[in-house]
């Protein structure tokens, strides 16, 4: 399942960076996180407990930062498993500076085991992408400038 | 696949659907037709420990003409509204929707209240309940309430119901004389999902545009309506032309959904095509043109 978009934050791109790769943001800004531990440097064990109407789930995983460009861009690396069934995926995050705000861009590739097609796709993507834009809500919030 | 254990229940009247779903708060599920709760079960996308069926609940299934309004019972199948005669004649664009909804399994099964509870962005009916102003009435442990169509789809997926509600009716006013309306969709091969739905109901005075009411379903996360190409059709000519230049802006506020079935300027373009063709037909209706 691909997964791309994009969010535009209203705040310089230094903040949205630092943001972004702060544990305690992530911690907080995940939709439904109720466990959340640093394994290592740049890698995370978390539990979320999310969903969009209908569609519920909890998923517990592995997440892996990597190839860190400040602050321009990283890659997001998620491994996991829940009702569901098991999701493994990765994704690069782009930060463009637009003189003052900042877009982010997600373009990311998830494979779900078990998916059926038609049901299942459809909605899991939209889905998918709603929880990624609370996300960023979220963080968005945790950025002083912009909570001001 | 096969959906994680839940225990089923079946309860004979709303008062023991709403006991029932007191009792297991976040844990339970009402069930209607089944044709979206149990495919998103098996995905295990959704996997709750109780299952309340509706379908043994007495007096959830009729479509009456209360004079003011009809009464659509939300266990009412799209089978049974897409060959109601009352509204085929009075509320085509309801029928028609009904009538395009999957496919026969689906139609038998699905329900009009489990189709507006679950609010599936893909789905027909929100969209056509948004152009007539339906109202949908819920029934809670502390009673019942009347929710305006407008105000009953929040977001994706969610609705304004509580967890602890019942959908128990949809009401649709009376349409006013000289009223004609339609469904036209761009289906999802497979499915029949709407990538874009359009539901139409144009009033005519004489030779002017008294009302129109656009509901946009498939689009973007939620129906909504068409409010600029409403205005820009009021008070104006009722022929072709005047339509045409309204339904340049039928997608205006909309955030369209983008995916492998329609890209988003797609889904754009197909809502301005099909809203001028939905509006000329039912204008062509209201003028008595069939
Ligand atoms: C192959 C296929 C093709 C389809 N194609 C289309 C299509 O072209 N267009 C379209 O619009 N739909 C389509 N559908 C969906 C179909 O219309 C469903 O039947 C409908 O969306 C849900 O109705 P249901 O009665 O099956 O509800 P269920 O699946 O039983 O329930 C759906 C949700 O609503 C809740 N719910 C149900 N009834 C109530 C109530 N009275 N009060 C409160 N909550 C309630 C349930 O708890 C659940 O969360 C398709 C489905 C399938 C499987």
């Amino acid at each position: 399942m691909q997964l791309t978009g994009t969010y535009t934050f209203k705040a310089p791109r230094d903040a949205v960076w630092q943001a972004m790769l702060d544990p305690e943001n992530i911690r907080r800004c995940m939709p439904g996180c109720e466990e959340f531990k640093t394994t290592a440097e740049d890698q995370y064990e978390a539990v979320m407990k999310a969903g969009v109407g209908s569609i519920k789930g909890t998923f517990q995983g592995k997440i892996q930062l990597s190839e860190r460009q400040p602050p321009s861009s990283y890659r997001m690396g998620v491994e996991g498993g829940g009702k569901p069934g098991r999701v493994k995926g990765s994704g690069v995050l782009t930060l463009t500076d637009q003189g003052g705000t900042t877009l982010v861009a997600y373009d990311g590739d998830a494979q779900v085991a078990g998916l059926i097609a038609s049901v299942g796709q459809r909605l899991l993507g939209i889905t998918a992408r709603k929880l990624i834009e609370q996300f960023f809500k979220t963080m968005e919030k945790q950025i002083p400038a912009t909570s001001a | 696949m096969i959906p994680s254990a839940f225990e089923y229940h079946s309860p004979t009247s709303v008062e023991d659907a709403l006991g029932l779903l007191g009792r297991f708060g976040d844990d339970a599920k009402l069930l209607a037709g089944g044709h979206s709760l149990i495919p998103l079960m098996k995905l295990r996308l959704a996997a709750p420990e109780h299952l309340i069926d509706l379908g043994r609940v007495q007096g959830l299934s009729y479509i009456r003409d209360e004079g003011g309004a009809i009464a659509i019972g939300a266990m009412t199948t799209h089978s049974a509204v897409a060959a109601s005669e009352l509204l085929r004649s009075r509320v085509a664009v309801l029928a028609e929707a009904a009538a395009s909804i999957g496919d026969v399994q689906v139609r038998n099964r699905g329900t009009i209240g489990g189709s507006l509870a679950h609010a599936d962005p893909g789905a027909d009916l929100p969209g056509v309940m948004l152009a007539l102003n339906a109202e949908l009435v819920a029934r809670g442990a502390s009673g019942t309430r009347t929710i305006a169509a407008a105000d009953f789809f929040t977001d994706l997926l969610s609705t304004a119901l509580e967890p602890n509600e019942v959908l128990t009716e949809i009401r649709i006013p009376v349409l006013p004389a000289n009223t004609g309306s339609t469904y036209l969709k761009f289906a999802n091969q497979a499915s029949g999902y709407a990538i874009v739905g359009i539901a139409a109901v144009v009033t005519v005075s004489g030779a002017t545009v008294a009302d129109a009411r656009v509901g946009v379903s498939g689009v973007g996360e939620t129906a909504s309506r068409a409010s600029g190409t409403e205005q820009a059709l009021r008070g104006q000519p009722a022929n072709a032309d005047a339509v045409k230049r309204a339904a340049q802006q039928a997608a205006d506020g909309i955030e369209p959904l983008g995916d492998i079935h329609a890209s988003a300027e797609y889904r754009s373009h197909l809502v301005r095509v099909f809203a001028e063709r939905a509006l000329n037909t039912a204008l062509g209706r209201a003028q008595g043109r069939g």
